[in-house]
């Protein structure tokens, strides 16, 4: 599996016709556009203001694109011993969601016989529900021996979405703390990045042949916090199961907060072709330090139209709402992303219940 | 004869002329314990922090608002500590205004409608790109004194619709000094 960085991407073309799995076959052509420098250009007084003011001439591109989102939330399917999954997903289909995914540590707890994993599997059909990933939060960097521990997490998961038809696996590079959501001040080193790159091959070496997508989610915090980063760790580790579970929203700060629909459209150029799936937050920043809140979906500095324009290009795209606190907060969320999408002709896959007075 | 029918007119000309156009100039001072409480205008924080709105008036929470209305045939101009002023033009038509980050357009609507002044907007959630839209509704309304005055908001995007009353009462005060509403506190 192991490949060259320049052998791989000179050959995108031709490597994404060889990826037949659902997964795989997103990693399509690749887009060499590479920056001087990560970041978004300059718009003006750069040698005494920090560019955090959008430009006046933004590229808006809101045509819609030809595939259906599938949406999926926090509401997990389970492990548990007894599951009802025609109820379960049947219940997911009635309030608008039709893609879902695991959480690893609960998911992996349980080894589930085949006659379960064929009797879900049916059930997924009945109800068009897809079942596409197993969520590893994983910090495959942290200190010794927690990334080794994190590593082997990571392959178990894997092996399990080859047995549960999933198209990927997500994890974190992570942090060179224990705790990847705490920020480490040498998580952007060198070492920080070979140490990424070291990780991800050893899961890529003990999985070799397989076709699940081994999806990596940049987040601020961590070692992986950009879409550059995020191309270059695909090239450096040589392997095109590598792709991204793109949660834009992660990789917000303040240089960036008021330019969000630059940094969807760069996002989406950079990473074209390797996008797993996507997370859909939103943020606003109202603190004196640059601090951003969590905000609504549709209501904070995410610009949804072209967000959503661009997610509808990608194939077989699938929508992650996540990080709100309740089933009606889940509502709001697709009830604005729904509309939104409406507005500018993204179709969005499913029925949401109508609204209660 | 005489007498009565200039007591009469004395009673009923101010009450005919009010109902014709009702009159909000003035300042205001928004009283706590009549109005509901207000959400967070600008944003919709879904943690930590109470739910909140996006556009629109007032909405700081905690301190004092001051509101200055300033209103002729035309137009009426709203003016609040920490708000942009606005200024509408009762014609019952559509205006395009600038929202308050700069970068989107707002709509508004205004007009005089009986003893009711109506103020109809819609902005992108926020004034930012490719936001739900949200529209929202105020009306406006006097106490027979004048010394009152009720405004009924209530704003819907996709995701949610709510209603609140604030109650002003008018005062003597000029309250367009900077930052009465409490703006500077410890930094």
């Amino acid at each position: 599996m192991k490949i060259s960085r320049r052998k791989f991407f000179a050959g995108a073309g031709a490597a994404a016709g060889a990826l037949t799995t659902s997964g795989a076959g997103i990693a399509a052509a690749q887009v060499s556009k590479t920056p001087k420098a990560a970041g978004l250009p300059d718009v003006w007084g750069q040698d005494f203001l920090y560019q955090w003011s959008p430009p006046d001439n933004v590229k808006r591109d809101i045509s819609p694109g030809p595939n259906v989102i599938r949406l999926s939330n926090s509401q997990d399917i389970t492990n548990r011993e007894g599951t009802d999954y025609a109820k379960m997903f049947q219940t997911m289909r009635d309030n608008g969601w039709t893609a879902c995914e695991a959480a690893s540590a609960a998911w992996l707890s349980r080894k589930m016989p085949d006659s379960e994993i064929t009797e879900m599997k049916a059930q997924l059909k009945a109800h068009d529900v897809v079942f596409y990933n197993i969520h590893c939060a994983g910090n495959i960097i942290a200190p010794d021996p927690d990334a080794e521990r994190w590593q082997r997490h990571i392959i178990d998961a894997y092996h399990s979405a080859e047995a549960c038809g999933c198209r990927m696996i997500l994890t974190h590079s992570g942090s060179m703390y224990p705790n990847r959501n705490t920020a480490h001040p040498l998580n952007w080193s060198k070492a920080a990045w070979e140490r990424s790159v070291g990780a991800l091959k050893n899961i890529c070496k003990a999985t070799a042949g397989g076709k699940v997508m081994i999806c990596i989610e940049p987040v601020n915090t961590e070692a992986i916090n950009n879409p550059w980063a995020m191309k270059r760790l695909r090239e450096d580790v040589g392997d095109e199961r590598i792709n991204c579970g793109l949660d834009i929203q992660n990789m917000a700060y303040a240089g960036v907060a008021f330019r969000m629909t630059e940094l969807l459209n760069t996002t989406f150029e950079v990473l074209n072709g390797m996008i797993g799936y996507i997370h859909a937050k939103d943020f606003v920043w109202d603190q004196m330090l640059p601090g951003l809140s969590w905000a609504m979906n549709g209501t904070g500095n995410m610009d949804y139209e072209v967000f959503l324009a661009h997610i509808s290009k990608i194939p077989d795209p699938i929508m992650y709402v996540e990080f709100l606190s309740s089933p009606e907060e889940y509502q709001q969320a697709q009830r604005n992303i729904r509309a939104i999408a409406e507005r500018i002709g993204v179709k969005i896959h499913g029925t949401q219940p109508p609204q209660q007075a | 004869m005489k007498k009565h029918v200039l007591v009469l007119g004395m009673i009923l000309l101010p009450t005919l002329a009010m109902a014709a156009t009702p009159d909000f100039s003035g300042s205001w001072i928004r009283n706590s314990t009549g109005s509901d409480p207000m959400p967070n205008q600008m944003y919709w924080v879904t943690r930590g922090a109470a739910g909140g709105g996006g556009g629109g008036r007032g909405g700081r929470g905690g301190g004092e608002v001051t509101m200055t209305v300033e209103q002729d045939a035309k137009t009426l101009q709203v003016s609040q500590s920490n708000e942009i002023a606005r200024k509408y033009t009762l014609d019952g038509k559509a205006h395009t205004r600038p929202t308050d980050t700069g970068i989107q357009k707002a709509e508004d609507t205004a007009q005089l409608e009986g003893d009711s002044l109506v103020i109809d907007t819609a902005e992108p959630f926020g004034g930012m790109p490719g936001n739900a839209i949200l529209k929202i509704k105020e009306t406006w309304s006097l106490s027979p004194d004048g010394k009152i005055l009720t405004i009924t908001t209530t704003r819907d995007i996709p995701a949610r619709h709510e209603t609140f009353k604030e109650v002003y009462t008018k005062t003597q005060n000029q309250p367009g000094a900077i930052c009465s509403a409490g703006c500077i506190g410890p930094q």
